[in-house]
């Protein structure tokens, strides 16, 4: 492949800005943060999955030593509005989402009690002191019965705990079902996961009496959906209400949403005049910070008799958890698997229908990947299977069914439209890296050695850094497609570039820098970017759907480049030359093919200080300071292959992955390095999700993964070395030509791992139709199928 | 996550730490690692009104010679165990499970004595210690006691210990000239509590077994020595079919429970699995040869 001769900072592998001072222990989090007089904040928690609260009694844990308040639903309804999760969607039913639960509980671990006292133990020691009296109800746990009539409700007002149903029809799919040679079906189940972020969710509030001004420190992925959607709920104005996310330890979806600890401890410390923080343990991010994956989805695929695909049919239900929450709305995660479910494929015909159900547990939402990997994760094994009832390759049913080349811009059956991207150079990219035949060759030894080795194919295409024309979540009343920069040089002549994108472990400070320094000519060294900060600019969302580097970059391309031009036009007039004649490189101004130069530092001072030297007229124009605003329109989309090799041992079942393989299109690349890591770490989680993680409850709603004991994250000795193709396919679909790449490691993985084992177990006719795919999943499936030989 | 407030003592002495441990009546318990107890106590499981610490205690740690055996201080750290070379000298098997016990950093504070009274049924060293055939040494306000390890252990986190005792030592007998050893688990992640754990000792005179011993874990509420496979072992030439029926001896001598990471027909399977691997890989190393 040619690769474009760049002698700019873009493409080049910087090494990351933000890691000396976070590798150092230099960085500050929320809990780092410490404020004199502060109260810290402990809850009791709901221990039932659903119960009327019949009475509360705080005064023993009041009376305890340091504590400062004791807090109940009633104590506050005064300053804090009700909110929910609205949509524009027919169909759906918002929930209220209480703060603090007032007259039900709904989950195991959801927040009735709020304890404040001088630290954090003390706050624990009387939070265990407040007696409340439960009238026990009965629990929903599993989706598919709670959607029944008859079942218990969890939202009377609702009367059914089916929050919402959406479906998407293209083409007559009975008809193609109905006269189709090969029809394959299955019901696929991919097990709930939670994000364990490295740190918890935190949030500590500030509250200036002097300005009746409030201050959030949060380690939210969203600041300025936090400030706005805080502005209403507390009625503050945004001008004296800032969300500041400082250094944020990972976050993968669960950071996105607001929660009720936040705008609780923001209401407490505007009561009480004192600062308030709340950091969650462990046992609270794995109970109440928001849950993913937890579908079930039955669908069935036609095919020809050459395998090109026909129809395709499924029935999703969602488990939404408790409530629909906020600001996304429970559709997000379900409604997203019937609209990826086609693939990268042509499917001329389809219908996907999809019901969220309310049950008695956490609440879900985004996670890295959001409804894609079940969606890859059910099509890629239909395709396999299909390919199997026809005695074709895997690889080659792919191909024939992929989108081509020469068929962009694609429509797909929901109406979504993939612009030219690699999907098929990723399919072969792939399977050269491979060598596809080769691995084929060695699973034929393997197998003639009883050996179990399985080679997984996944293939998928999702769409990235939305514009305004797409929401992030069906009809939600939140612009989640532009994003702001505001780029200035100060009177010192140094660059800072403003974002309202909250970085959190993508390495944006170095990707965003690497941007603004190649458009207006300085060192990457020399731009600081400012992000994670309400007030950074005046409108923005944050950091998730892999959209920072898209919205940002193109904002940071924008003002950058009008920057430049102030700088161009300033320098002309003081060195005396034309406007094409200056040269903006490395932080220096220069007239082309002579010695006359100068520096940032002497053209800011020239405009800002040194009054005459440039005419009043020209000052006018030229302040050093650019805000401009960055709108996709649409989506970029953003295809791969994932290519598992497996090898399961025969007597233990334990699953060892040989090899990793991931072709991705990632567009014009910023930083090797940097998308390396990205795909990295969606990959493993990924493999999280296919062997390892699940959140499990119990019938009465109790959760039984409440520790990293019993929720299995895969650690480093888990993750199989990989290797990893970026593939640059140009695309005008945004300003700087970038794909999204932060969420589809873990959207092929699954499904990648789904195949490989299925391929390893084919000898004894074993079907990977849930995930994880445990050992003793492993077992009772091999067990079934012995007996079934017998 | 916040432990309830507790009084601490850094216990200088022995006998410091066992006349403070009498005189908690029950509410005093003893720190060594912390590796099992923190957590309980974060967790609000337990609720002590006083915390011993043993780890000031001098002489209470250490690995010696004794007789052809070893005798091993009950605040001796995992990590200590793991790199000794006397250990990997006189019983390789140890050391060789060491890697498996968690992670390098907890064991660097996790001790052999807390691991034995926290009596995990999953835990390594207590499986070993029966397999070794361990005397276990405690002391307590009424003198200094040894029990057998196959004694000691009643069932899950529960040991024959008197609550004023404290574990001082443990002294392992040595093995015979030429044994082989075998070390098997299967866990979910690296590092994590075994869902199935076996170890095996073979002597052979010329190619008989002359000793067997055999030990599983994490399949039955304490660790297991299996004395119907060891029966079954004993005196033979071992081959195939005398390795798949002490196999199957172990696997039905197990009582395990269903649980989150397996259920207990799996657990039985897999004890069977490892029974083989270690018993093959004993005779082997019993022959010469490297497994
Ligand atoms: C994440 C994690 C994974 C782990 N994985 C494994 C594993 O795979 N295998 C494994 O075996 N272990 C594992 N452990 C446990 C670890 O090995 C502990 O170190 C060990 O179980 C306890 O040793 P300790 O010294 O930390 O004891 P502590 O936690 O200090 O004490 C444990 C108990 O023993 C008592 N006690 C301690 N010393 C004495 C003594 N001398 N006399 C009388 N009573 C005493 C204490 O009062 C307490 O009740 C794991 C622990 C963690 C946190």
């Amino acid at each position: 492949m040619e690769i474009e001769v760049r002698p700019g900072l873009i493409g080049a592998r910087v090494q990351r800005l933000e890691d000396p001072r976070l590798l150092t222990g230099h960085g500050t989090y929320v809990d780092d943060l410490q404020l004199p007089g502060t109260l810290h904040l402990a809850f009791r928690r709901s221990d039932h999955g659903h119960a009327r609260i019949i009475a509360i009694d705080t005064e023993e844990a009041a009376a305890m030593p340091g504590v400062a308040a004791v807090v109940t639903a009633a104590d506050i309804a005064d300053g804090v509005k009700p909110y929910r999760a609205t949509s524009r969607m027919p169909d759906y039913h918002p929930t209220t989402l209480p703060v603090l639960a007032a007259d039900k509980v709904r989950y195991v671990g959801e927040p009735v009690v709020a304890v404040l006292a001088e630290n954090r133990y003390l706050a624990e020691d009387a939070a265990e002191q407040v007696a409340i009296d439960y009238d026990p109800l009965p629990t929903v746990i599993d989706p598919e019965a709670a959607a029944q009539p008859g079942a218990p409700v969890l939202h009377e007002e609702i009367g059914s705990n089916v929050i919402l149903s959406r479906s998407f029809s293209r083409g007559d799919v009975e008809a193609a079902l109905a006269g189709a040679p090969v029809r394959v079906a299955g019901r696929f189940r991919m097990h709930r996961k939670t994000p364990a972020a490295m740190e918890n969710r935190a949030y500590l509030a500030d509250y200036d009496q002097g300005r009746r001004a409030l201050t959030l420190y949060s380690s939210t992925q969203v600041p300025g959906i936090v400030r706005d959607s805080l502005a209403e709920i507390l009625d503050i104005p945004g001008n004296r209400l800032r969300v500041i996310a400082p250094d944020v330890g990972g976050g993968f979806g669960g950071k996105t949403p607001l929660y009720g600890e936040e705008v609780l401890v923001c209401h407490l410390a505007r009561k009480l005049g004192r600062p308030v923080k709340w950091c969650a343990d462990r046992l609270e991010d794995l109970t109440t910070t928001s849950q993913a994956f937890d579908e079930i989805v039955e669908a069935e695929l036609a095919c020809d008799g050459d395998g090109t695909i026909l129809g395709l049919r499924a029935e999703v239900i969602g488990d939404i958890g408790a409530y629909s929450i906020y600001p996304y709305t429970a559709a997000l995660e379900p409604v997203q698997v019937i609209s990826f479910l086609p693939g990268p494929y042509r499917v001329p015909s389809y219908h996907g229908a999809v019901k969220g159900v309310a049950t008695s547990k956490a609440l879900t939402g985004a996670y890295r990947g959001v409804g894609r990997p079940i969606s890859t994760f059910a099509m890629e094994r239909l395709v396999d299977m299909a390919a199997r009832e026809l005695s074709l390759d895997p690889l080659e049913m792919r191909r024939r069914n992929m989108v081509r080349a020469e068929e962009f811009p694609y429509k797909t059956p929901v109406g979504l439209v993939w612009d030219r991207a690699g999907f098929m150079e990723c399919l072969d990219g792939a399977a050269a890296a491979a060598d596809y035949d080769g691995l084929r060759a060695e699973q034929a030894r393997a197998r003639a050695d009883g050996r179990w080795f399985g080679i997984g194919l996944a293939s998928y295409a999702e769409l990235t850094g939305l514009g305004s024309r797409i929401s992030a979540a069906p009809g939600m009343p939140v612009n989640t497609g532009t994003e702001t920069a505001s780029i200035r040089i100060d009177a010192t002549g140094a660059v800072t570039a403003a974002f309202g994108i909250a970085s959190h472990g993508q390495g944006l400070e170095t990707t965003l820098a690497q941007v603004v320094a190649e458009e207006l000519g300085v060192r990457v060294e020399d731009v600081e970017v400012v992000h994670g900060d309400s007030d950074a600019v005046a409108h923005s969302t944050g950091t998730y759907a892999s959209r920072s580097t898209i919205l940002a970059g193109g904002a940071a391309t924008l003002s950058a480049r009008a920057l430049r031009q102030q700088v161009v036009e300033a320098a002309a007039h003081l060195l005396e030359a034309a406007q094409a004649d200056i040269e903006v490189a490395d932080g220096a101004i220069r007239v082309a093919g002579t010695d006359r130069a100068m520096s940032f530092p002497e053209l800011a001072k020239a405009v800002f200080v040194e009054m005459g030297r440039l005419p009043r007229e020209l000052r006018e124009q030229v302040d050093l300071q650019v805000t401009k605003t960055y709108d996709p329109y649409f989506g970029t989309t953003a295809p791969a292959t994932h290519l598992a090799v497996v090898e399961i041992d025969p007597e233990t079942y334990r699953v060892a992955i040989r090899r990793y393989v991931v072709a991705e299109d990632c567009g014009r690349i910023i930083n090797p390095m940097i998308a390396d890591g990205q795909v990295h770490g969606g990959v493993a989680q990924g493999i999280g999700a296919a062997l390892y993680e699940e959140v499990v409850y119990d019938d009465e709603g109790q959760i039984l993964t409440a520790s990293l004991v019993d929720y299995l994250v895969p650690t480093a000795a888990e993750i199989p070395e990989m290797e990893v193709l970026h593939l640059e396919i140009e695309t005008e679909a945004n300003i700087g030509g970038f794909r999204g790449l932060g969420e589809g490691g873990t959207i092929g993985a699954p499904a990648a791992l789904a195949n490989a084992v299925t391929d390893a177990l084919a000898p004894l006719g074993i079907d990977i139709d849930e995930l994880p795919v445990t050992p003793d999943r492993l077992f009772r499936l091999i067990r079934e199928a012995n007996k079934d030989e017998n | 996550m916040k432990p309830p407030p507790f009084a601490y003592l850094a216990a200088g002495s022995l006998d410091e730490a066992i006349s403070a441990l009498a005189a908690g009546d029950g509410e005093a318990r003893l720190l060594a690692g912390g590796q099992s107890l923190m957590p309980m106590l974060n967790f609000r499981l337990l609720q002590p009104g006083l915390l011993i610490s043993l780890n000031r205690i001098p002489g209470l740690g250490g690995i010696t010679e004794n007789g052809g055996g070893l005798r091993i201080g009950a605040l001796t750290r995992h990590a200590e165990l793991e790199r000794s070379p006397l250990v990997a000298r006189h019983f390789p098997v140890l050391g060789a499970a060491m890697e498996h016990v968690a992670h390098l950093a907890i064991r660097n504070r996790g001790t052999i004595g807390g691991s034995l009274c926290h009596a995990d049924p999953a835990a390594e060293l207590p499986m070993l210690m029966c397999l070794l055939d361990a005397g276990i040494t405690a002391q307590g306000p009424a003198g200094e006691r040894t029990l057998a390890a196959a004694e000691f252990f009643l069932g899950a986190l529960t040991t024959a210990l008197a609550e004023d005792e404290i574990v001082t030592a443990i002294e392992l007998p040595a093995l015979a000239e030429g044994c082989g050893w075998g070390f098997e688990e299967m866990a979910r992640r690296s590092g994590d509590f075994a869902l199935a754990g076996a170890a095996a000792i073979i002597s052979l005179t010329g190619d008989r077994v002359s000793e067997a011993r055999l030990a599983v874990m994490g399949a039955h509420p304490t660790p297991l020595r299996v004395a119907a496979a060891e029966a079954l072992l004993r005196d033979q030439t071992i081959d195939e079919d005398t390795v798949r029926a002490a196999a199957e001896a172990a696997a039905a001598a197990v009582e395990p429970d269903n649980d989150l990471h397996a259920s207990a027909d799996y657990r039985r399977h897999l004890i069977g699995v490892l029974t083989a691997r270690v018993l093959r890989a004993a005779l082997r190393r019993a022959q010469g040869e490297t497994p």
